[in-house]
């Protein structure tokens, strides 16, 4: 009982990263109907610039090896300051690779690879630049306790405090992110582009702005995942990968293009993995997959999503 | 003898909405029946259903004697049943011989190695193909257009080019859904004659969505008239003309 | 010079496999389905070679011909086989949905084969037997496979069954409404993808001499994507270009590297840098060359000029929006 409890914790607490990781994908998605494969390479970039701006060397490979910057910030603002800049970049990305696409109609697979190709060339940059080291968040919790004791005896039931710092942070930013959405004039807008792009742009909504807006908030998600996972182990320039294969799974799973979806999507794929019995933890890594490929052969539309509807 | 068509109590639920609801008539063979009602009233459903683009919730398609309720669109069109849409779903990519060489597939045997490899049928199968499927272009006037990707065609073009695809189909009964959309009179006019000759011609039965009223009136043999999915009126065109139900519910607005 | 050949000699083998691959890919394409899927049966072809090469076959010194011929033709069913069954199942995918159906097949085939103990686990299975002395020579099976997939592509493009798969493709409701089995096109499609990818695995187990999960990697299905995008996504001839050249690609830039003007850091980008041009030619490809640098409109121009006449562009009478395939 206890080690069901345990494993719950442990699952709903990575999972609650999944979930602000796949929002990153579900507000692009429900206002352009793309998948954006650069949302891993921009997490990725956001744990980077965290890292660095909370003063850290760089590792021993890669062009700027040993390189740190000049000043040296608590973590949760270089969090902060790290999550704008994956903002910015996922703006840049927009411009990129994806306005050029848009404007000429294109096939939204066509948009897909070419997100792919950024992100691609993004993380393999991030490689060059960095090497393919391992790299973690030195002390981040100053003088708070590493852990909590839920029920003690000889099977403690144990949260480590990032563990909490995870979950609160990306529970958070959820509410947030629904309450911009659905409380707000701007959250408005970005409802009716995602409604229905063309009539928002004839009712005089500036769609070009909106969208640049969701590429932001998808960036900031992102970057905000990106440390937040860091956090809780290490990262390296592929581990955006791997998360964005996992993300999609999870989008899939609560249904492409929506929000309380993702938030289920993340917290299910996260228990699934920590219910995984230990003999066979080689096969955790396949978890997402598999859900993936259940759900799609099964229910395309996710738990939550709505079945697309196909007119003659 | 044996209709062409009937259908029996046919019906299409989605949802909450009913499309089509409890529709029966039977086509005869040789007829030119036309199928008219305001926007929304269930004609394309019927097409869908009688393709088995959509299958009925309730309700039964018979074809010369053959149930086909269950059957899927391409079993239908290889019992001869052939269609155009309201919307013109050619292969855009591909050209317009190309198009209308896709119409005879049912009627080729050559699979993928045989074809490949072009052995015993394949390659005099591959050009008798290739003529009848000239051939039909040149009697819809598109011969010159061959090479020409369909995408690229004028939209009278495209529209003759679905037609001769159908055709291709050597279809027994061929359904038309708005073949006169976008047309001034003199094309409607034409259209109508070039109906009847098809008729003749192909011995085909021909059953007809369409809007203009005039031109319907004037082609078709019988009409139902639909509305909100239910058929409210049945007959030759004189006597749906002046059925107060149809009246009230179409032609008060000008077709 | 034979020396230089033969060091040369995998590079070019490589290439060879990469285009069969990059046909691999076109196969499914040209029914309309993006299938990520080929890096799961190459996989699943080279397994069958290792495994029947060092367990099943009992053989000293060189592996005899007849033996890697049985090796194909059993990868072959076996991953007919495999196709037929996710091409089944994936019926109903479409666009985004079924590529990333097929990325999550080739991963879980991955996790199943580096847990398997017959498969190697993580380490694979090394020391699989060669039936030639020297790299160059694999083009003894590579080449014939290459040019007999060309060929059969380029006729099947030809015929109606080739015209069943373009039809599918182009509207998949249209085709079923003139008669084609769009089941049995799309399917077809998808199994003679997986059974080529599986020969060329074949092929390159033995050449690479060991073989692993690693081999089903997400990173394989860029690479072949970017053959067919980036090659030429509407003719046979485009990933055959694309598999030859991008795989060629990153040796030549390796070989770039050498020359000594270059700064370190720029050395050091082409030696390791390949990734990153992938991704941005893969972006660059999307956005301004999106049906890839071979069209069949390029092959055209190159005809007429060979036959040195000249006749009037196609008319184009209305604006043209661009699709993946």
């Amino acid at each position: 009982m206890r080690l069901l409890f345990q494993k719950l914790l442990n699952g709903v607490a990575i999972g609650s990263v999944y979930a602000l990781f796949a929002l990153g994908y579900t507000v692009v998605f429900s206002i352009l109907r793309v998948i954006n494969f650069a949302h891993g390479a921009i997490f990725t970039v956001g744990a980077y610039i965290t890292y660095a701006l909370t003063g850290a060397a760089f590792g021993k490979n890669g062009q700027l090896r040993n390189a740190s910057l000049p000043l040296e910030l608590n973590f949760w603002l270089a969090l902060a300051l790290g999550a704008l800049g994956a903002g910015v970049l996922g703006v840049l990305v927009e411009r990129l690779a994806f306005k050029p696409l848009r404007e000429r109609g294109s096939d939204p697979l066509l948009t897909l690879v070419s997100s792919l190709g950024v992100a691609i060339a993004t993380v393999n940059i991030l490689q060059y630049l960095f090497g393919a080291e391992n790299y973690s968040f030195g002390e981040t919790l100053g003088s708070m306790r590493a852990s909590v004791t839920l029920v003690g005896g000889e099977l403690p039931v144990v949260i480590r405090t990032k563990q909490i710092v995870i979950f609160a942070v990306s529970m958070v930013m959820v509410v947030g992110l629904t309450l911009l959405i659905n409380r707000t004039r701007t959250g408005k807008g970005l409802r009716a582009v995602a409604e229905d792009l063309t009539t928002a742009r004839l009712l005089g909504i500036d769609t070009d702005r909106l969208i640049r807006l969701s590429f932001f908030i998808s960036g900031v998600l992102g970057g905000i995942a990106g440390a937040l996972i860091g956090l809780a182990g290490s990262f390296n320039h592929q581990f955006g990968v791997a998360i964005g294969l996992k993300g999609l799974a999870v989008i899939v799973l609560g249904g492409l293009g929506d929000i309380p979806g993702a938030v289920v999507g993340g917290l299910v794929i996260g228990v699934a993995e920590a219910f995984v019995p230990a003999e066979y933890n080689a096969y955790k890594d396949a978890v997402p997959f598999v859900v993936l490929l259940v759900v799609l052969l099964v229910r395309p539309s996710g738990l939550l999503g709505r079945a697309q509807v196909q007119k003659v | 003898m044996t209709a062409a068509l009937e259908v029996d109590g046919l019906t299409r639920r989605f949802g909450g909405v009913t499309a089509v609801d409890g529709i029966s008539f039977a086509v005869e063979r040789g007829e030119v029946f036309g199928v008219i009602g305001p926007n929304g009233a269930g004609k394309t459903t019927l097409f869908n259903l009688v393709t088995g683009i959509t299958p009925p919730t309730s309700g039964t398609l018979v074809h010369d004697g053959t149930d086909i309720t269950t059957a899927r669109p391409h079993q239908v069109a290889r019992r001869g049943i052939a269609r155009t849409f309201q919307n013109i779903r050619l292969f855009p990519e591909l050209s317009a011989l190309e198009n209308v060489m896709i119409g005879r597939h049912c009627h080729t045997r050559s699979g993928i190695f045989s074809g490949v490899l072009g052995l015993g049928r394949a390659g005099a199968e591959e050009k008798a193909v290739r003529k009848r499927a000239l051939e039909l272009l040149a009697l819809m006037g598109i011969a010159g257009r061959a090479e020409v990707k369909a995408r690229n065609l004028p939209y009278g073009d495209q529209r003759r080019l679905e037609i001769a695809r159908a055709l291709a189909l050597e279809p027994q009964l061929l359904l038309l859904d708005e073949p006169a959309a976008g047309m001034n009179p003199a094309e409607k006019t034409a259209l109508a004659d070039f109906m009847r000759r098809l008729r003749a011609e192909f011995d085909l039965t021909l059953l007809i969505i369409e809007h203009h009223v005039p031109l319907v009136m004037g082609l078709c043999d019988r009409i139902a008239v639909l509305d909100f999915g239910k058929m409210i009126a049945l007959g030759d065109p004189e006597t749906v003309r002046r059925d107060p139900a149809v009246v009230e519910a179409y032609l008060g607005e000008e077709g | 010079m034979l020396d230089f050949l033969n060091s040369q000699g995998t590079i070019y083998v490589s290439m060879v496999l990469g285009a069969v691959l990059g046909l691999s890919l076109y196969l499914p394409l040209l029914a309309g389905q993006l299938s990520l899927a080929s890096p799961g049966f190459y996989a699943l072809g080279g397994f069958v070679a290792a495994v029947m090469s060092t367990k099943t076959f009992e053989v000293k010194g060189s592996f005899p011909i007849h033996l890697v011929l049985v090796e194909l033709v059993v990868a072959a069913v076996l991953c007919g086989a495999l196709a037929f069954i996710v091409g089944l199942a994936a019926l109903r995918l479409t666009g985004i949905y079924l590529a990333l159906a097929t990325i999550a097949f080739v991963e879980v085939l991955r996790v199943f084969t580096l847990n398997l103990e017959l498969t190697g686990g993580a380490v694979g299975i090394f020391a699989i037997p060669q039936p030639f002395g020297t790299q160059l020579s694999y083009l003894w099976l590579a080449a014939p496979l290459l040019i007999i997939a060309t060929l059969f592509t380029w006729r099947l493009e030809k015929v109606r069954a080739g015209r069943a798969f373009a039809a599918v493709r182009e509207d998949e409701l249209a085709a079923a409404s003139m008669g084609v089995d769009t089941t049995r096109a799309k399917i077809t499609a998808f199994v003679l993808g997986g059974v080529l990818a599986g020969l060329a695995g074949v092929i390159a187990a033995h050449q690479i001499n060991t073989w692993s999960h690693r081999q089903a990697s997400f990173d394989a299905s860029i690479a072949y994507l970017a053959f067919v995008l980036i090659g030429g996504s509407r003719t046979f001839l485009g990933p055959v270009a694309g598999g030859l050249v991008l795989t060629y690609l990153p040796e030549w830039l390796r070989e770039q590297a050498k020359h000594e003007f270059l700064p370190a850091w720029a050395a050091e980008f082409l030696r390791t840098g390949r990734f990153i041009i992938y991704g941005v030619l893969l972006a660059a490809s999307c956005i301004f060359f999106p049906r890839g640098l071979i069209t069949p409109e390029l092959l055209r121009r190159i005809k007429r000029i060979g036959r040195g006449g000249s006749r009037p562009p196609e008319q184009k009478l209305r604006a043209e929006p661009e699709a993946v395939a």
